[in-house]
């Protein structure tokens, strides 16, 4: 046995020679292949401007499930100056340089109409997202609505007659000169293909909130360089210029047999799924980055394009709102006011990059090891960093720690067709006795932020800071009495009202024999909230709620559970009496129309709460129908108001999202956005090396 | 025999049936169901979830979902998944299945080497720093929390010391230029262990039979030189330096998973040799005067392998489902990590796929290790 275990060795340690062996073929490949990079990724200089889209596309999805807030989070979102890196000379100028990114969850598709469709994942998001142009997008920081592929704004939504039917048509002026990595001409015949293939198949998922059937006839090439989109009715901001403009445009001479070979597959579901199913190769691109390879659950690489048409553009944005953006040679492009001032942004468009590569690990403490390691330069995650992790990074060498505004909001929601959730003053006193304050600074040591209104405030564009603070800066003595008021007010009674101490910061004795104005007894209730292994913050606000409701004699009980059981309830079911989850939010709020409108309160609807205000609806229904940017704001401003005092949410608490960056490797023009570096898929188009 | 394998048979398909029918129901039974993934996106209306669910077949009743489970099940179809959709079941298990079986049975194969080399040294010489020393730290190792224990593994050897990589199974780097995938060369890997297994057992068939050269270090150096000859026509294959930085990444998971669990083989194989070192024939043996390591290797630890090799045996067929843990911290994705985000997003035809598998060949475990026992232990007969 020993001898065998001898040879067993010495065969080993042979093996390891002759691997080594093999070891050095990895040393000479590498160089090779490092070559053959720097070769492809350097443009002809005598080619003609060539080109490819912006960045910008249709609203991300989420991840479906609203992401757990992490147990740690750091204080309120502060804007970090990034530490100085160099642009190189011109974006053609760069050397063999590899953006790496860690992500913690595999794609599903590479197949962009499937990630948009049944597999819109964020992690999908991250990688398969700029590789597609869209006629308008949003700026940076300041989420200005600018053209994209588009060369100026659309004309103004006109009505006509087409075929004896009354259609909404505008038309789009398109960029020239901009191409698929095949070498073909980014057309608006690109653009009709895309929305009628999304119409036609009836794409599910996100597709319909991007091209609305309700509103979506038909798209016309008057000439490749020019658009006209006809509308079935008039659509508002969200239908069209935050949902049709940002739609992603395929290329047509890739896609169309493709697409015609799905048409011939049967019913509408089998010709979905063969269009899902195809796995696309060598498909072109016009962003700055084209899909390479993807090594299932180990890593995928874009590649940079090098006929990107936005490489070295620059782009500028005044502190009096102008932005500029412009390319010598190319275009100019001036919106928001005349240029001058100070300057709030300004930067170089990249990509400066050869290559991305998002390594998948298996857990955030391996990926935060990895960026500590030097393995990769970010990691990506929706729900940045925990604080345990992020104080592990500060003052590590290397490393940058950022904090931005969250895209997040959490809530405590109440079923209207239960009394006494119907009843505003009710509603009213509960949002009087949560001391959203005292929870995120006292209990979470400042990881969580209270809010009062729907949008968060980091979408300074649609937040609205003047809304009804309802319990804002009161004592505990002053909120009962507050409370108590507003009940008594409505016509709530009690068999024994609760007491507070002199001092008024303690109950000495809770209320008791709570009835409601129809004389019945309180009934006793439930809040459904996500258990501490999920989400401790939504967790012990709903513990704290609880007990402030019972103090005044409100029989609630925190009912902490599974996150599968809480939208079951709520959203399939809606049996439930309250309930505090969370949304990832986008910049342009028309959700306020999809949380709160009576239209969307049945089964399945995002209203779960079956909140029903005419008034309200009619704001909801005006802001899907506005076309012009200022009076949909003033319209979003003003439902925030209604909102923050009618309560059909109780707006609870933010969590600023934390990231970190391998500083003595890579920067960034800029680190300060909304929703943080990841919101912006780690900026692959603008990352600088050093 | 046979009349024995057909009544297991039989009993196996049952079994199998038992199996899905528990999975699926235990799987239904969870709140909501995959289009709760969908419930939580503002952009996505319910009406277009009504459609996903369609697409899906989740509008339909349960006992027809069932129905429909149970018959791709035994037809060898498990369907579309839904969270890699449209892809095959099969074909999600079937990329997985590779790189868990090459991880896990490296190492349970190295595993056992080690628990066995040191239950047969510890057994044969009680008493002895050396069976404190593996006692004590097998044990203490055996009740490690391994999620802890791994990540220390990762910090002190990935991240201090520099020597091995930080997880997964593959350096970017190096493959991003390769033109072949990971999944064909753990299948090369998988085969590459086959040969060499079926290469060393003709080895020792052909010398036994030949007589002579049966014995002494004929059949090891046979054996040593197939060893010796993979990585040569590795080396030739040109991707052989793929393969390397696959091995590279496994040092550190089979290492964390051996001193984890090398105590069980361990343990087992001691106490197995304790009583077997009582029997009359290794009395016999030694009063026949022959070395002690004779007696030791070839009548006492020969005879106390039967409940190391059952044992042995069903950590093999469990290996394809890998282990939850290992496979997170160490980003190693198999099929443990798949079953598991199966399980949470609701994705049942690849729950029931995966857990198929694993019912099937857990099941195939049980009948190997009875056959397994008659060539063991000549005692045995099945009737």
């Amino acid at each position: 046995m020993r001898s065998m275990g001898l040879i067993t060795l010495c065969a080993l340690i042979l093996a390891g020679i002759a691997l080594l062996g093999c070891g050095s073929e990895v040393v000479t490949q590498e160089v090779v292949r490092e070559v053959e990079v720097v070769v492809t990724a350097t443009p002809d200089p005598n080619a003609p401007s060539q080109a490819a889209g912006q960045t910008s596309q249709a609203s991300p999805p989420t991840s479906g499930q609203q992401p757990p807030a992490s147990t740690a989070q750091p204080d309120a979102p502060s804007p970090t100056p990034p530490p100085a890196a160099q642009a190189p000379a011109s974006a053609t100028d760069v050397s063999d340089n590899v953006y790496q990114l860690g992500i913690s969850a595999d794609l599903t598709t590479t197949n962009y109409w499937s990630y948009l469709g049944p597999d819109g994942t964020v992690w999908n998001l991250y990688v398969l997202g700029g590789t597609k142009p869209s006629l308008y997008g949003y700026s940076a920081q300041r989420f200005d609505w600018v053209p994209s592929l588009a060369s100026d704004f659309p004309t103004p939504l006109t009505e006509e007659t087409v075929g004896g039917e009354t259609l909404w048509t505008t038309e789009v002026p398109l960029k020239q000169g901009v191409k698929w990595s095949d070498g073909n001409d980014v057309t608006a015949e690109d653009f009709a293909f895309t929305a009628h293939t999304v119409a036609e198949l009836q794409l599910p998922g996100n597709w319909p909130s991007i091209v609305d059937p309700d509103y979506f006839d038909h798209a016309e090439a008057l000439d490749p360089y020019r658009l006209k989109i006809y509308f079935k009715q008039k659509p508002g901001l969200a239908r069209w210029q935050f949902g049709q403009a940002f739609m992603p445009i395929f290329s047509k001479a890739y896609w169309e047999p493709i697409v015609e070979e799905a048409k011939q597959s049967g019913d509408i579901i089998e010709q979905q799924k063969a269009l899902f199913a195809h796995v696309p190769e060598n498909e072109p691109t016009a962003g700055g980055y084209g899909f390479d390879k993807w090594e299932r659950g180990a890593f995928a690489e874009k590649e940079r394009n090098p006929g990107y048409y936005f490489a070295d553009s620059v782009v500028k944005q005044y502190a009096n709102g102008a932005y500029v953006e412009s390319k010598p040679g190319a275009y100019e492009f001036m919106a928001y006011g005349e240029p001058g001032g100070d300057t709030s942004l300004e930067y170089r468009v990249g990509p400066n990059a050869d290559s991305a590569i998002y390594s998948i690990y298996g857990s955030q403490d391996a990926t935060v090891l990895a960026l500590k390691k030097g393995d990769i330069d970010f990691m990506l995650n929706p729900l940045g960093l925990s604080r345990g992790l992020q104080e592990q990074l500060e003052g590590e060498d290397g490393l940058t720690v950022i904090e931005n505004a969250s895209d997040g909001m959490r809530y405590l929601g109440f079923n209207f067709r239960k009394q006494p959730m119907e009843s505003k003053a009710f509603r009213q006193a509960v949002a009087t006795l949560i001391d959203k304050e005292f929870i995120t600074s006292t209990v979470l040591q400042g990881v969580a932020i209270p809010i009062y209104t729907t949008v968060p405030e980091g979408n300074q564009a649609w937040y609205n800071s003047d809304v009804p603070l309802i319990g804002q800066g009161l004592s505990r003595g002053e909120r009962i009495a507050q409370a108590m008021q507003l009940l008594k007010d409505a016509g709530f009674t009690w068999e024994t009202e609760p007491r507070v101490s002199e001092d008024g910061r303690f109950v000495e004795q809770a209320g008791e024999g709570l009835r409601m104005p129809n004389g019945q007894p309180m009934p006793e209730m439930d809040i459904l909230a996500p258990s501490p292994g999920y989400d401790p913050l939504r967790s012990t606000f709903a513990i704290w709620i609880e007990r402030w409701l019972n103090e005044v004699g409100i029989p609630v009980r925190a009912d902490l559970t599974g996150f599968n059981l809480i939208v079951d309830k709520v959203f399939t079911n809606q049996e439930f009496d309250m309930w505090i989850l969370g949304w990832a939010l986008s910049p342009y709020p028309d959700y306020l129309e999809s949380f709160f409108h009576s239209r969307h309160s049945g089964l399945e609807g995002h209203n779960a709460g079956g909140y029903n205000n005419p008034e309200y609806d009619r704001l909801a229904d005006e802001l899907l129908a506005e076309t012009d940017l200022e009076s949909a704001r003033q319209k979003v401003f003003e439902m925030q108001a209604f909102l923050a005092e009618d309560l059909p949410y109780v707006p609870l608490f933010d969590t600023p999202l934390v990231e970190a960056y391998r500083s003595d490797r890579i920067g960034y023009p800029y680190t300060t956005s909304w929703g943080g570096l990841q919101n912006a898929a780690g900026m692959t188009e603008l990352v600088l090396f050093k | 025999m046979t009349g024995y394998l057909v009544r297991r048979a039989g009993q196996m398909a049952l079994t199998l049936f038992l199996i899905v029918t528990l999975t699926f129901f235990l799987v239904q039974a969870q709140p909501g169901d995959y289009a709760t993934f969908y419930a939580l996106n503002p952009d996505i209306p319910a009406e277009v979830r009504e459609q996903i669910k369609a697409s899906f077949g989740l509008d339909k009743p349960l006992w027809q979902q069932y129905l429909v489970h149970m018959k791709n099940t035994f037809t060898g179809n498990f369907g579309v998944s839904f969270g890699h959709f449209p892809r095959p079941v099969m074909e999600v298990i079937g990329e997985r299945l590779p790189r868990t079986v090459v991880l896990f049975l490296s190492a349970t194969a190295v595993s056992f080497y080690v628990g066995f080399f040191l239950g047969k040294a510890i057994a044969w010489r009680r008493g002895g720093v050396l069976e404190y020393a593996a006692t004590i730290s097998g044990a203490t190792l055996f009740t490690a929390f391994t999620p802890a224990f791994a990540l220390m593994m990762i910090w002190i050897f990935a991240f201090k010391l520099g020597w091995l990589p930080i997880g997964k199974f593959l350096d970017p780097l190096i493959w991003r230029g390769a033109e072949v995938s990971a999944n064909h060369i753990f299948s090369y890997m998988l085969l590459t262990a086959g040969a060499f297994v079926v290469f060393a057992f003709l080895a020792l068939l052909a010398t036994r039979k030949i007589g002579r050269f049966g014995t002494g270090r004929v059949p090891v150096l046979l054996i040593g030189l197939g060893a010796v000859a993979i990585p040569i026509a590795w080396a030739f294959t040109g991707v052989g330096y793929l393969a390397l930085d696959i091995l590279r990444h496994m040092i550190l998971p089979i290492a964390t998973l051996t001193l984890i669990s090398f105590a069980g083989t361990m343990l087992l194989t001691r106490n197995s040799m304790l009583e077997t070192m009582r029997e009359d024939y290794v009395m016999a043996a030694r009063a026949k005067g022959l070395p002690e390591k004779v007696v030791r290797d070839r009548h006492a630890a020969r005879n106390a392998l039967l409940p190391v090799i059952t044992s042995l045996v069903y950590s093999l067929i469990f290996a394809i489902d890998g282990s939850v843990i290992i496979e997170g911290v160490f980003s190693w994705p198999g099929t443990g990590l798949t079953l598991l985000e199966a399980v949470r997003s609701e994705d049942l035809p690849l729950v029931m796929g995966a857990m198929v598998f694993i019912g099937l060949f857990s099941l195939l475990a049980h009948v190997i290790v009875d056959v397994l026992y008659v060539y063991l232990d000549p005692r045995i007969r099945y009737h």
